[in-house]
């Protein structure tokens, strides 16, 4: 058991012993590599998306992060390979979509192939792939990040206090409003509510837009409402849930109900992703949105799209219930180092350095990939950029638990019909709770 | 039944090394080939060493090694992965625990219901429709051979695209479906009409598959037969009941078991328009959440392992409970 020691200590650990231990692990390893074999043979051509970038003539090491933002992450990894011409990194870029790097990480992992020494993780992964044993503790290095990196960055790299992960890039809600239509950015709910619908009916488009769909978007934009009225998921040792405590989850569930029920959102709300309602705003077809980043230069329209609202939008902070604080979701990659791994050494020093060298940090920035270092947001001339950094600075991570994607899928099992008014509120809300407080043992 | 007949005597004359008579087209003209036949020698001299069948075992074992490594094994190894909980690099043995689980499991009966109703509602329409087809493509009329393409056109589409193309005109924005039924219904995401969207997209999508095996059987059918039900004054709808249908069974039961074996591990269209929403999914995308979204490899091999086990009763009850009419009726004309 050469990495046992960065195994997280499990409560009332069961675990295999001797032959059936070996007889189950090569079981597992078997099967995903199988896995592996099925799911390349499926796969998109390659080329497409996988593989090397072919950045270093030399690579001593490997880093797996996602194909989306691909120019960003080749560019802090030449930036790496420069100043460390020794100790050079090859980038592997999965998939796009976060569903399949997981994937393509578990597979690695699992079948023992160990050809990743970096694993770029969504946010919310992190305590799942401890739990696993897939990634090594990096406790040890929380100094050098604590102060640096956004507060709830470094939450979301930590799984029962102890870090396994570092924080690499950050993303954070905008809400953004058509500046011809409505004066001032709604401070609360209830004020978007109402100019929203006021505003709608006047020039016959839709109120709000969003990620509505029975996705992971869906949970986000559930949970920014319901940490908007005070809730928290759980408690800060995070041993057991406080989802139902102080009505905050009834509160966000009602106003999402009236709001479909009402009409301020869309038709086609429950069905919607983010580039859906990109589209729909950028064609001046609705009066709010919210949405990442990301869309600001589309709507500006900047690099040859065409945009009905170039001139009429803005973004601000998302609203809360009481008038006070932001509310938005942390999204990002932390970086984290893989058990397998032959160099784990030099995958930490990389994982360190893409976390706290201000150049590697400011070559995010300039991508328009939020970057984790709070210094960088300071010293921008950007004023939608500062105010990232300010709504970064109070944003809420999702708890990275190990069960977190059983609990995601909880809330859209029950929150998402109930909206819809095809299930009663209360009993699933009560599921929702079941569901937190399982994601928290982990079974 | 001439045709059938002689082909059954062929097979045996391949296997026990008698000239068989040749299989012919009408039954007046097999008399002659027989004879024909009867003139050859009536055994191969016996050679040395290892003997036909022998010989025969030996060039398939390629074959059967190569099925059983890629159909077998894959099937044996996610059973015995069902016996184990599997978190990352924790493994326990749990004996028949996943089992259990599945059995007590809400979701897993969800998955099961929603199966069942998608097969039920999706191979019955499929079934007509396809009837329908059939029959259409097997009339003589101008521009048969066009029409048989375009109905066929469905089938070629790979699944998984068509279900985007699917969820696209179901989708509110632009909302294609709506407007043409003149209807505002929440296709995607009501429980209710998400599930008739399915199965309306898989009927449009197989129903010409089931037309295509109809009308092979329906070109089997000597004409004589109408010729004879027409004579003796039988009408358009009893010489389709009485005739059509029974010598039709072979084809039905094969288009049916088809369908209801494919309908059973259906994923594509649920996944594609509800991800692993409890409102659609089938048992296929239940045992693909626990293998990819919520991964616990050994609940997963458990889940498909049952569904597995489903599809193949359900398999051999068709091929049982029909198939042995089929296999009687041959039976009892190859004496005659």
């Amino acid at each position: 058991m050469p990495f046992a020691q960065a195994r997280p200590a499990r409560p009332g650990g069961l675990r295999p012993r001797g032959r059936g231990r070996r007889a189950a692990r090569s079981l597992a390893a078997g099967a995903a590599a199988l896995l592996l074999v099925l799911s390349t043979g499926c796969g998109a051509p390659p080329g497409q998306e996988g593989g090397g970038a072919g950045l270093a003539d030399d690579p001593r090491f490997v880093w797996a992060v996602t194909g989306a933002d691909r120019a960003v992450h080749e560019q802090v990894a030449t930036l790496w390979n420069e100043t460390h011409p020794d100790r050079q990194v090859e980038i592997y870029f999965l998939a796009p979509t976060a569903d399949e790097q997981r994937q393509a990480m578990f597979q690695d992992l699992q079948s023992r192939a160990g050809q990743f020494d970096v694993l770029g993780l969504d946010v919310i992964w992190t305590g799942e792939f401890a739990d696993f044993g897939y990634v090594e503790s990096l406790e040890d290095l929380r100094p050098e990040v604590e102060g640096v990196s956004l507060d709830g960055a470094v939450d979301t790299a930590q799984w029962r206090q102890e870090l396994f992960a570092l924080p690499y890039s950050s993303n954070g809600a905008f809400l953004y409003y058509r500046t011809d239509l409505v004066d001032e950015p709604p401070r609360t709910w209830q004020e978007l509510y109402e100019t929203g619908i006021e505003a709608a009916e006047e020039e016959g488009i839709s109120g709000f837009v969003g990620q509505g769909d029975r996705y992971e978007g869906f949970v986000v934009s559930y949970l920014e409402l319901f940490w908007a009225a005070g809730g928290e998921l759980f408690d800060e040792e995070q041993t057991r849930t406080t989802f139902l405590e102080g009505g905050a989850a009834a509160t966000a569930l009602d106003f999402m109900t009236r709001a479909h029920a009402d009409g301020l959102f869309a038709e086609g709300y429950d069905s919607m992703v983010e580039d859906d309602a990109r589209a729909l705003f950028q064609a001046g077809e609705a009066v709010y949105m919210r949405n990442w980043p990301y869309a600001v230069p589309l709507l500006s329209g900047e690099a040859g799209e065409e945009s009905a609202v170039a001139d009429d939008f803005a973004v601000a902070p998302l609203p809360t219930f009481d008038g006070q604080g932001g509310t938005s979701a942390l999204g990002g990659l932390n970086n984290a180092v893989s058990t397998l791994s032959d160099e784990k050494e030099l995958a930490r020093e990389f994982v360190l350095w893409a976390a706290t060298d201000p150049d590697a940090q400011a070559l995010l920035a300039r991508n328009s990939l939020p970057p984790t270092m709070e210094s960088v947001y300071d010293d921008a001339e950007d004023p939608n950029f500062r105010m990232l950094g300010d709504i970064l600075a109070q944003a809420h991570a999702r708890p990275p638990v190990p069960g977190y994607n059983s609990l995601s899928l909880a809330i859209q099992d029950g929150l998402h019909p109930a909206f819809l008014g095809q299930a009663e509120a209360e009993p699933s809300l009560e599921a929702v709770e079941r569901a937190a407080d399982d994601a928290l043992r982990q079974e | 039944m001439a045709i059938r007949q002689s082909s059954e005597n062929g097979r045996d004359g391949r296997t026990g090394g008698v000239p068989a008579p040749r299989g012919g087209g009408g039954g007046s003209g097999g008399g002659g080939r027989t004879a024909r036949g009867g003139g050859r020698p009536p055994r191969r001299p016996r050679r040395r060493g290892l003997g036909e069948r022998a010989m025969g075992r030996i060039f398939l074992t390629p074959s059967f090694a190569f099925m059983a490594v890629i159909a077998l094994f894959p099937v044996f190894y996610a059973v015995l992965m069902s016996l184990y909980e599997i978190r990352g690099f924790h493994q326990d043995f749990a004996g028949l625990g996943n089992y259990a689980r599945a059995l007590t499991d809400p979701g897993f009966y969800n998955a099961a219901l929603n199966t069942l109703v998608f097969t039920a509602a999706s191979v019955t329409l499929e079934f007509t429709v396809g009837l329908g087809f059939a029959l259409i493509m097997h009339q003589a009329f101008v521009g048969r051979g066009l029409t048989r393409a375009v109905i066929l056109v469905p089938w070629v589409i790979p699944t998984a695209v068509a279900a985007q193309v699917w969820r696209y005109m179901f989708d509110h924005n632009p909302g294609f479906v709506n407007a043409v039924l003149g209807t505002d219904v929440n296709w995607l995401r009501d429980p209710v009409w998400s599930m008739v969207g399915i199965i309306a997209a898989d009927v449009w999508k197989t129903a010409p598959f089931v037309a295509l095996l109809l009308l092979a059987g329906l070109q089997t059918i000597p004409k004589d037969y109408y010729e004879a039900a027409e004579i003796d004054g039988a009408g358009v709808f009893q010489r389709f009941w009485s005739v059509t249908l029974p010598l039709l069974r072979p084809a039905i039961v094969v288009a049916l078991l088809f369908r209801t074996v494919d309908a059973l591990r259906m994923f594509d269209f649920a996944y594609v328009f509800a991800g692993y929403s409890n409102s659609l999914a089938t048992l296929s995308v239940y045992a693909q959440r626990f293998l990819v979204a919520e991964p616990r490899l050994g609940y997963a091999s458990a889940l498909s392992t049952v569904t597995f086990v489903i599809v193949m009763l359900v398999g051999l009850a068709f091929i049982s409970r029909m198939g042995r009419h089929m296999v009687g009726d041959t039976a009892r004309e190859v004496k005659r």
